[in-house]
């Protein structure tokens, strides 16, 4: 008799598919939207190449030594300089192409190497990106005191240094000049070696296994699957409140059966439908999104364990609330809050103190997308058992309250 | 022995008695009518005896057995029709029947050939692939009712079937109906429409603010106003007080009293001519004096006081 009930509620979905599909499409757009807006997320995670516009207004050796620099060795990694007019930068700007524009003003050379003034270097951003142009302000700001540091340490030269550049010196003048700036770092040398504060770096042991590592994509459709897993549960559950609504429950009721396997067909309903959205969510995501699954066994167990934990949870709001629409309100905003606070949508670090450590860890979702962030990107070494465990108790209790309770308002006469 | 007998059903919401006292008896092969308007207590007493609602007081027997003592018995040879569509509107009318049908206990392969020809029966076939969804109202309250009678029950309750469908519907309904009552399933079927309770049943139970006014045929319900004519007395009668007549209340009883009308039954058999003489005699200005044969609505208005059409 499961089967029937079950087979009826699937070719009942089937024929009115747009609620499930909004449901399992949300998270797929949500995580590519935000890894995309911060980058490719897989192996090659990071902010990408900045692409901005050179603008040398000076043109002196000086800032063609400068331009040329940019874009060497590990720079040329993360820059993407192009040398430009202020007219042509600007309007790649606006056309969003560029990121930001590196302004080198006129005589730019004449007067830092004279010092008779104060030089400016302009950067024009972007206003439509955020973390592009704000890096290159940082590594602007690097330059500037670079700049200015030279100057500190090397103003006496400069005389000599602005007549080369105006091509007034020979070879020989030259040599003297690059002698004497060499004898100079060295006599800084000691200044700055030792250093008096320094920092080591250590790369973990386990973290430089083999394997994909940090995947943004990855993290976030964890979570946000997670918190959709909630949302298909309570679309799955409201076909109960149709049926009180549309009195097949009470023609079922009429029939020689007893309450429990209609309550458990739609429980198992539930269960069904949110591991086939798990499937087509971190499976067809993962898919898209190139995301290896480490553990996909105990990945599977673990869903299987949240999907029996939501439909729980969802039985208990319909058995409390018999009204469709109440009930739905109610338990999406209750699914959004378990989602929010369990650290689905936003890091766990960046949730408020108070929730993080005191709220955070009594919630199946957090349970969930810590245990699997653990596995699949982090040093797989999450306690996946107990979790399931957990997971499988809580959805016992809810359900058995959830039976109660629909019994109770089923002898006063439920109607929905 | 009746196969079903609600004795002394009573059931309340709060403070409010819906059904207080009800008994009658439906005998199989009998179609019986509960008859009265809406919020009367039809549907509770039917839903008390599905075993929607367990009553607060009294009793349900079917076939011989008090229904609460096992009530998945009673259940297996009972088909409910609600007042109310209670089908998948997203499936088509085979699925619904094959679907009911496997909750009624036939396998697979029977549902399938039961849900066939009751598609045939409720002239539904050329239809049964569609989703329910887009049938016509009466199409939907002919489904509705053959999700009742998968697994030919012996009892079939049948909650106000004919509600909000066009008359045409309403008449291949009927007909489909009396095809199953002469087939010797009882029936026990609830309305408020006056020309359905006099068409379809053999016996009437009238019904109001939860309690069984009266029931009987319709012969035997006619019988009460005292034979098988009223007069009406149509005119100017707002100052009529049939009280001070002399005589009157010894030989008429007044079934309704109203400014423009006077409704009464002769008391005893007596002659039509002499009672319309002595009608015509009373000091009231009456315009017109008619007779007619008492309806159900006059039963009903003559233990009620009111109208059941209004």
């Amino acid at each position: 008799m499961l089967r029937t009930l079950i087979a009826k509620d699937l070719r009942r979905a089937w024929r009115n598919p747009l609620p499930w599909l909004i449901h399992l499409a949300m998270p797929l757009l949500i995580t590519a939207l935000i890894g995309l807006a911060f980058g490719r997320g897989g192996e090659d995670s990071g902010l990408g190449r900045i692409k901005f516009a050179l603008v040398d207004e000076d043109d002196s050796p000086l800032t063609q030594f400068l331009r040329g620099g940019v874009n060497q060795g590990e720079g040329a990694r993360y820059l993407d300089p192009v040398v430009l007019d202020r007219a042509t930068a600007l309007a790649q700007i606006n056309a969003n192409q560029l990121s930001a524009a590196v302004i080198i003003p006129p005589h730019f050379t004449r007067d830092y190497l004279g010092g008779h003034a104060p030089v400016t270097l302009e950067l024009v951003k972007n206003p439509a990106q955020s973390i592009h142009p704000a890096v290159l302000e940082e590594l602007l700001g690097a330059l500037v005191t670079g700049l200015n540091a030279v100057s500190r340490n090397f103003q006496s030269e400069f005389p000599d240094w602005q007549a080369v550049f105006k091509g007034e010196g020979d070879y020989r003048r030259v040599a003297e000049l690059i002698v004497r700036a060499g004898d100079r770092v060295k006599a800084l040398r000691q200044y700055v070696n030792p250093p008096l504060v320094m920092y080591t770096k250590e790369v973990r042991a386990n973290e430089s296994k083999p394997g994909p590592g940090f995947n943004l994509f990855g993290y976030l459709l964890v979570g946000l699957a997670t918190m959709f897993f909630l949302f298909l549960a309570t679309n799955g559950m409201t076909d109960l409140q149709r049926e009180l609504a549309q009195r097949t429950f009470e023609r079922y009721h009429t029939l020689h059966h007893r309450l429990w396997p209609f309550l458990a067909a739609k429980a198992l309903f539930v269960v069904i439908a949110v591991l086939l959205g798990a499937a087509i969510m971190l499976g067809g995501g993962g898919a898209i999104f190139r995301i290896h699954w480490q553990h996909p066994w105990v990945l599977a167990a673990l869903v299987l364990a949240y999907a029996v934990f939501a439909a729980g949870l969802v039985a208990l709001f319909a058995a409390v609330v018999p009204d469709e629409r109440r009930s739905n309100a109610l338990a999406n905003i209750v699914a959004m809050g378990i989602g929010l606070a369990g650290g689905c949508a936003f890091a766990p670090e960046q949730l408020p103190t108070f929730l993080r450590e005191h709220i955070s860890p009594l919630l199946p979702s957090f349970w969930m997308t810590e245990t699997l962030r653990n596995l699949e990107f982090g040093n797989g070494t999450a306690t996946w058992g107990w979790v399931i465990f957990k997971l499988v108790a809580v959805a016992a209790v809810l359900l058995g309250l959830a039976a109660a309770l629909f019994r109770r308002r089923l002898a006063q006469g439920l109607r929905a | 022995m009746p196969f079903l007998h609600a004795h002394r059903l009573g059931k309340s919401f709060g403070e409010v008695r819906a059904v207080d006292g009800v008994s009658f008896e439906v005998q199989a092969g009998e179609l019986y009518g509960l008859l009265g308007p809406n919020g009367a207590g039809k549907t509770t007493t039917i839903s008390m005896i599905a075993g929607l609602l367990k009553p607060d007081a009294g009793e349900v027997t079917v076939d011989g057995t008090p229904f609460w003592s096992d009530p998945q018995r009673a259940k297996r040879i009972m088909g409910v029709v609600p007042q109310e569509l209670a089908l998948y509107e997203e499936l088509t009318a085979r699925e619904n029947l094959e679907f009911w049908g496997r909750m009624a206990g036939l396998t697979p392969r029977d549902a399938r050939q039961r849900a066939g020809e009751l598609l045939a029966a409720l002239s539904l076939t050329d239809r049964a692939r569609d989703a329910v969804k887009t049938y016509s109202g009466g199409m939907k309250r002919r489904v509705n009712l053959g999700c009742a009678l998968l697994h030919h029950p012996k009892l079939l309750l049948l909650d106000e079937p004919t509600v909000g469908i066009d008359p045409q519907a309403r008449l291949n309904i009927l007909e489909f109906i009396r095809g199953l009552r002469a087939n010797g399933t009882a029936i026990l079927y609830t309305t408020h429409y006056l020309e359905e309770a006099e068409t379809l049943c053999q016996r009437i139970g009238i019904i109001d603010h939860g309690r069984l006014l009266a029931e009987g045929t319709l012969g035997e319900l006619q019988e009460r106003l005292g034979g098988d004519r009223l007069f009406v007395l149509e005119g100017d009668l707002s100052g009529a007080q049939p009280d001070a007549w002399p005589g009157f209340r010894e030989r008429f009883r007044v079934i309704q009293q109203a400014e423009k009308q006077l409704v009464v039954a002769a008391v005893g058999q007596r002659d039509p001519s002499d009672c319309l003489k002595e009608l015509l005699a009373l000091p009231v200005r009456a315009e017109n004096v008619t007779l007619k044969r008492p309806s159900l609505n006059d039963v009903f208005l003559q233990l009620t006081g009111r109208d059941l059409r209004e």
